[in-house]
């Protein structure tokens, strides 16, 4: 966090080196796309301490916008890729506004509440939306004269775009914004009273998040090449949450960790085992219990270890887990 | 018509609902403990009683033991795992207990198989009666007997008796009731396994009514928190008022337009919480 030319660098081998690591384009397509969701949602856990189960509506909503707009109008690529920026930069400002006048608890299943209701709208409505098949047959445009065919050509549009985002939230992150968002996780109480309107910070971070994890929704629509009922699913906001408590919150590299590790895992044991998610599960409760800053956490304490337990700032920040409670 | 019968089976839907929900209610009341596993209890309770059925158990008996497997393992779960995680922060609440449901879901899925099953009703409720002038089938006419008398007797114990105030104490100062001399730990673990004794009974009981399937668990828990959310947290009459108009609101849409009668029950919350932010019955 204090060091974003590093974590910078560290995204960039992670763009370079998974192509030599994951032999399909596709996997490490998804890779790069679901680590820039979970920094989305790594702004409003880990820097904010939100934890919203809306992340799945804000993805879901960028893939239908993304395939509403590809199928319907001979829009270029870009303008609706910020079109589902928009879109998921809209709604969240506006499922944050609404579900922020609750806190703790009661925030957690408001955002559930608002991600089953925006699931049945996309299954209700399946005139727009496709229903239970979904968006099917949204065509992958390319850039000018740039062609998105191939696996590893999109893989490398989706590379730039990833490292994009990631520089754009860490600086969002590492800015004075950043700071009040992180003053307002660890005592929002404090931060109000020096005078901080945090409910405006707190809509803030939802828009810049709905923002990234609306991209994020779009490029996944485009590399399948559907826009799927089971991205704006209960358990896309579960698994979005699930990648960045794994990677690590309060440390956006430590979402693409998470993101890297939850999809590559997934895809191996899944081949092996078909109940491999009760090995998730499993993992969930001994990460609650045990390895609660996440895969960031353990690396940072390894390597505090081997430089004599100095670990760098981030290892010495309190953890304020208890502020939140009621 | 019709729509007295949808009402009908929309207090049934609601009452189940409000099982499904006081539990979760009354187990936030006392732990402050956010319990993301209370779907995966109703689906236990839902595919114990199938299975207890299908090894020749009467309903009578399936209904009960299920209610009281799920309330044991509960109270094993409480007391091994979860007693732990009480002290962190919520976050870790939510992902142990996520981990813990998908541990569940994926259990039930290797014992049961990944497709769902239709559950006969009990031989003796199997019939239909005529109220005035419609039809009703016997079996849901049960469930809303018997939910009732649940309610009551939950009521009782709350308000009436020694434990339900100790209970309730318990929600305002864990130490206060402490110092009184009273165990705090085994009371958390009474509590937590009738609360999740209680969501087993309430899939035990809608089984008949939908069948059986592995991802039930998902979709009831959302439901549980729609319910609180609309009743207010920790309300024992906000789980029963909320239960009832969700399901009432729910069945009534299912005439009125079939394809929205989820969304309906959504649409419903996001009303009440803009009026009302802390639920219909919630307290500051």
């Amino acid at each position: 966090m204090d060091k974003p030319l590093f974590h910078f660098a560290l995204a960039v081998l992670v763009a370079v080196l998974l192509p030599f690591f994951i032999r399909s384009g596709t996997l490490a397509t998804e890779v790069l796309i679901f680590a820039i969701a979970a920094a989305g949602c790594n702004l409003l856990l880990g820097y904010t301490g939100l934890l919203s189960f809306g992340q799945g509506i804000f993805f879901g909503l960028g893939s239908y916008t993304l395939g509403l707009m590809l199928i319907h109008t001979s829009l270029p690529l870009l303008p609706t890729l910020v079109l589902a920026m928009v879109v998921g930069c809209v709604v969240a400002i506006i499922i944050g506004a609404l579900s922020i006048r609750r806190q703790g608890v009661y925030f957690v299943m408001l955002t559930l509440a608002f991600a089953q209701l925006f699931y049945f709208l996309a299954y209700t409505f399946s005139d727009i939306t496709g229903g239970d098949n979904g968006l099917i047959g949204i065509p992958r445009r390319g850039i000018g004269p740039l062609a998105l065919d191939s696996s590893w050509s999109f893989y490398g549009f989706v590379a730039v775009i990833f490292l994009i985002s990631f520089a754009a939230l860490q600086r969002i992150a590492t800015s004075t914004f950043g700071r009040t968002l992180l003053a307002i996780r660890y005592n929002g109480q404090r931060a109000q009273a020096i005078g901080f309107p945090i409910r405006v910070f707190k809509i803030a971070a939802f828009a810049v998040s709905g923002a990234v994890t609306g991209l994020a929704g779009a490029l996944h629509a485009l590399l399948i090449g559907i826009a799927p009922l089971s991205d704006i699913d209960y358990h896309m906001s579960e698994s979005l949450l699930v990648m960045t408590i794994i990677g690590g919150t309060g440390n956006l590299f430590g979402s693409v960790l998470g993101a890297a590790f939850y999809l590559i895992v997934s895809d191996t044991l899944s081949a092996i085992w078909p109940r491999w998610l009760l090995l998730l599960g499993a993992l969930l409760i001994v990460l609650a219990l045990y390895i609660q800053k996440g895969i960031w956490g353990l690396i940072e304490r390894g390597v505090g270890a081997v430089l004599g337990r100095r670990g760098g700032p981030d290892a010495m920040a309190p953890d304020t887990a208890g502020n939140e409670r009621p | 018509m019709i729509y007295l019968f949808q009402l009908m089976n929309g207090i049934g839907l609601g009452m189940l609902y409000f099982l499904l929900a006081v539990g979760l209610s009354v187990i936030f009341g006392l732990l402050h403990f956010v319990n993301f596993a209370h779907g995966a209890f109703y689906l236990l309770g839902a595919y114990l009683c199938y299975a207890l059925l299908q090894y020749g158990v009467g309903f009578w008996g399936a209904l009960v033991l299920a209610a009281i497997i799920v309330a044991a393992i509960a109270a094993v779960v409480e007391t091994g795992l979860l007693k732990r995680i009480y002290r962190l922060d919520h976050m870790y609440h939510i992902v142990a207990t996520i981990g813990l449901a998908l541990m569940i879901q994926e259990i039930v899925i290797i014992v049961w198989g990944p497709v769902g099953s239709s559950v006969p009703a009990p031989q003796a409720l199997s019939g239909a009666i005529m109220l005035g002038n419609f039809i009703y089938p016997e079996y849901r006419l049960f469930v809303i007997g018997l939910t009732a008398v649940l309610a009551i007797v939950l009521w009782w114990v709350l308000e009436g008796t020694r434990l339900g105030a100790v209970v309730r104490a318990g929600s305002e100062s864990t130490e206060m009731v402490s110092l009184l001399g009273y165990d705090i730990n085994r009371i958390n673990t009474a509590v937590f396994a009738l609360g999740a004794g209680l969501a087993g009974l309430a899939g035990a009981l809608a089984a008949p009514i939908r069948g059986v399937d592995p991802f039930m668990g998902v979709e009831a828990l959302a439901v549980a928190f729609v319910v609180v959310v609309i009743g207010g947290m920790g309300s024992y009459t906000g789980a029963l008022v909320a239960g009832l108009l969700v399901g009432i609101v729910q069945s009534l849409m299912t005439t009125i337009w079939p394809a929205g009668a989820s969304l309906a029950i959504y649409i419903a919350m996001v009303l009440v919480v803009l009026v009302m932010p802390r639920g219909l019955l919630g307290r500051a």
